[in-house]
């Protein structure tokens, strides 16, 4: 069988792709679970700990009540339109995951040397912010077509939000890019593995200097607050405001639709928990990689828990913003930041490089 | 096989350009026609992508479905045009145009087919970031500089516009379609307690809103109460 025939590595391609949808959910559904159990700690209670040993199973049986349950669509809705949003939501979250490199380049038996990613090109960080963008269209039609004014009202929040944010969670990548000179995210990543010489010994310990935080910290910040905006999490999770819309643009959405939001949400926030990974924390990038490249994905596995981890912690500490702070907050502070970010990057890039 | 891939991934995504456009042109409600040139876009972008310009078809979802497109969508959303839009019977003249323009575009392929004959499919790397990148910042800077300029003026001149818009003190709107005193509706938008210094964007939209709702209401109940007395 001849591994570099084009069908051959379509085919190849197709399976890896399968198999990260698979992993992916089955990660979304534990930070489901994981969500629940830790902010029971940190409020106090237990959370579901009754299916399955320590709730392990919950995720399971959460899901089939989804499937299980009455699929209800409201009389005035827009059909068409309510049943492609959730669609459009889930499909739009799930696409981006195929572009990152979950591991540095590694011997497999048979295989010979295999590169730890699914599809490396030339544009992958300008793939993952169009399917970012494309995401708002799910929230904005599900508001829009469920004929409520909840719904209405949390669609336009969401997609207002989502529009501000992203100006500047795409401009604070743009330093990262002018350091690295390239949006190919393998490249990216592999940049970060030794940016200074020491001596070995230092170069082992002192390897997460080489990480892009370290030369960008403003972006760094800046990219972490619009990424929790642009998921809409607290304490920007204004859309779906319970005190004031209900659920938001979710609100008219039941059974499997609602679980397929609910699935984006977290897909999102897995998304832009790796993206961060990938351009700010090194990726697979670690001590001791160097020698044991398997050792690569625990480190990333590590670095997504860890982001996926504040973002839970966030949700059980913050209160929520007043729409208006939102917005301003957004135009007026993080946007001349990220702005900002760029100069500076630029001069420093231009000098240095 | 690979020729044949190739013809098939076109045939998909040049059927979907086609068939989204033919339904944004025959909708008549405009939130169906505005996703359909989404759609359109998006089918574009897998088109460049298939002819090896990944740059241009991620700038094209980016900048078109993402931005320009969620926009429209946003404002379509807000004026909430839901009724159906009759064509104007005066621009009925404009069918026979649009068929002979359309004649005009196939005939243009079929000569490009025919005469010109297609390119040579030699691998090139005019897609790509770093080539785009040189392009711009060297032969074609001048063009850039002034499409910039362009834009810039663009979003003075609708910041400009926004303001004036929501400087229009909302009593003045309704005082003239009914008494001035006589409106049984407050204005809790433009209380000079609740709303801050400047106007924000949730504030304009709800300015909006509220001036919609209060002249829908009167135009229903108020104004007849108002002939009566």
């Amino acid at each position: 069988m001849n591994w570099n025939s084009p069908l051959v590595q379509a085919g190849l391609t197709m399976l890896g792709i399968n198999i990260a949808f698979v992993v992916v959910l089955m990660i979304v559904a534990y930070t489901v679970l994981a969500e629940r159990r830790i902010l029971a700690l940190i409020q106090g209670r237990l959370g579901p700990n009754r299916v399955g040993y320590g709730g392990v199973l919950q995720p399971f049986a959460d899901l089939l009540k989804f499937i299980l349950k009455e699929e209800v669509i409201p009389d005035q809705a827009t059909k068409f339109f309510y049943l492609l949003a959730p669609i459009i939501a889930i499909t739009a979250a799930l696409m981006t995951i195929i572009v990152y490199p979950f591991g540095p380049t590694v011997n497999l038996p048979f295989f010979g040397p295999v590169k730890l990613v699914i599809a490396q090109f030339d544009i992958a960080l300008l793939y993952v912010l169009g399917m970012t963008s494309v995401g708002v269209y799910g929230i904005m039609l599900a508001g829009w077509a469920s004929n409520s004014k909840y719904s209405l009202m949390g669609g336009l929040r969401a997609s207002a939000q989502m529009i501000s944010y992203e100006l500047s969670l795409g401009l604070s990548l743009v330093g990262v890019v002018l350091m690295s000179g390239t949006l190919d995210l393998y490249s990216v990543v592999e940049l970060q593995t030794n940016r200074w010489e020491f001596s070995p010994v230092l170069n082992f310990f002192l390897q997460p200097l080489s990480w892009n935080i370290f030369l960008q910290p403003l972006g760094f910040i800046i990219y972490l607050i619009s990424a929790i905006a642009e998921t809409n999490r607290v304490p920007f999770d204004l859309p779906e405001a319970e005190t004031e819309l209900v659920a938001g643009f979710h609100t008219e959405y039941s059974a499997l639709k609602f679980a397929l939001f609910f699935m984006a949400e977290y897909v999102n926030m897995f998304t832009v928990s790796v993206l961060a990974t990938t351009l700010f924390l090194g990726g697979w990038n670690g001590p001791g990689v160097a020698t044991f490249p398997v050792l690569g994905v625990f480190y990333f596995l590590g670095k997504i828990i860890f982001f996926l981890f504040l973002y839970i912690w966030l949700r059980g500490t913050l209160p929520r913003f007043r729409f208006d702070q939102l917005m301003n907050f957004g135009w007026t502070f993080l946007l001349p930041a990220a702005i900002l970010n760029i100069i500076v990057s630029a001069t420093v890039a231009y000098f240095y490089y | 096989m690979l020729e044949l891939t190739s013809v098939f991934l076109f045939m998909l995504f040049g059927g979907m350009a086609v068939g989204c456009a033919l339904s944004m042109i025959v909708q008549r409600n405009p939130l169906y026609s505005a996703i359909s040139l989404v759609g359109v876009f998006v089918s574009l972008a897998c088109l460049y992508v298939t002819l090896a310009a990944p740059f241009i078809a991620a700038v094209q979802v980016i900048v078109y479905a993402g931005a320009i497109m969620v926009l429209v969508v946003f404002v379509i959303m807000l004026l909430n045009v839901e009724t159906e839009v009759r064509r104007p019977l005066r621009l009925r003249y404009l069918i026979p145009v649009a068929a002979g323009l359309s004649f005009v575009l196939i005939a243009q392929v079929f000569f490009m087919l025919f005469f010109v004959g297609p390119v040579s499919s030699a691998p090139s790397n005019v897609g790509l970031t770093a080539s785009i990148g040189a392009g711009l910042f060297t032969e074609y800077i001048l063009p850039f500089e002034i499409t910039s300029v362009l834009i810039l003026m663009a979003i003075v001149g609708a910041m400009t516009l926004a303001r004036r818009a929501a400087d229009i003190p909302l009593a003045a709107r309704s005082a003239d379609s009914s008494g001035a005193a006589g409106s049984p509706f407050t204005d809790p938008i433009n209380d000079s307690r609740i709303s801050g210094s400047r106007p924000g964007l949730t504030e304009i939209v709800g300015r909006e809103m509220a001036a919609r709702a209060i002249e829908r209401l009167e135009s229903r109940t108020g104004r007849g109460q108002g002939e009566e007395t």
